[in-house]
């Protein structure tokens, strides 16, 4: 199975100030999702703790404050 | 890529909302936040799924953030194409830089080098999961242009399709970054995912 992980808020402002470059999607995929090893998921919000798993803490506050 | 390492899924493609391979452990910019393919790694290794990994980046641009933070990191091979050439001490951090040659051959040469750098050292490193930083950015007549045009990123599709078989039982990764053009996004992805769903139907169950 082929999972696809998307968005509907990608395709309003993805990419942050490059624009809307997946405009087209979800529409795009619709004949890929009546395959049988295609599945669509919603891709979940990361939590804070995920973040931190990586990245220093003080870099979530400077990403919300970023005004991009 | 929880789900891919875990086993649920053969492989899967990511759309994104903003960058990630241009942001550090406590640095960020060229519009990207935080580092989503290291975060993806790390959450894999935090539920014990997998250790090893595969990292192929051919978004246009050096990936510095990724490399900020898989630098000592002996467990992931991080092959970037990038226009700046560099191989580390162990021989798994690799930057590549693919010569400009004549706009016909461009596809050809960038498609050679990936392949005489990423297979051979995937199969030798033999990582739990396999992911493909994929940037369309590097598409002619769009911001990072090299030249290249949609057979080069279905050719570097089919690559690591056939380099997670080898390597990895396919468990393959796509992450999107970067590209601006809507365009070359709707001709580009959907074939892309084409080809995961055709690995996957060909994949043992």
């Amino acid at each position: 199975m082929t999972g696809v992980f998307y968005h509907p808020s990608f395709s309003r402002r993805s990419y942050l100030t490059v624009g809307r470059r997946l405009a087209d999607f979800p529409a795009a995929l619709e004949p890929l999702l009546f395959r049988p090893h295609v599945s669509l998921f919603e891709s979940p919000v990361a939590s804070d703790d995920l973040i931190r798993l990586v990245h220093d803490p003080a870099l979530i506050l400077q990403v919300a404050a970023d005004p991009l | 890529m929880r789900r891919v390492a875990a086993g649920g899924l053969a492989n899967a493609f990511a759309f994104i909302g903003a960058g990630g391979h241009h942001a550090g452990r406590d640095f960020f910019g060229g519009y990207c936040c935080f580092n989503d393919v290291c975060i993806g790694i790390a959450e894999v290794r935090r539920c014990g799924l997998a250790a090893r990994v595969a990292i192929l980046d051919t978004d246009a641009h050096h990936g510095e953030g990724t490399r900020d933070i898989v630098v000592d990191d002996p467990e992931v091979l991080h092959v970037c194409v990038c226009g700046r050439a560099h191989v580390s001490a162990d021989g798994l951090k690799l930057d590549l830089d693919v010569p400009w040659g004549a706009a016909a051959g461009r596809n050809a040469a960038y498609l050679a080098a990936v392949r005489a750098a990423f297979p051979p050292r995937c199969r030798a490193f033999r990582p739990d999961l396999v992911v493909w930083y994929f940037g369309f950015d590097a598409h002619a007549g769009d911001y990072g242009d090299l030249g290249l045009t949609a057979p080069c990123f279905l050719g570097l599709a089919d690559l690591v399709v056939t380099a997670a078989a080898e390597a990895a039982r396919g468990r393959l990764v796509v992450v999107l970054g970067g590209g601006s053009r809507t365009d070359l996004a709707t001709a580009l992805i959907p074939p892309i995912i084409a080809r995961l769903a055709d690995a996957a139907a060909s994949a043992p169950s």
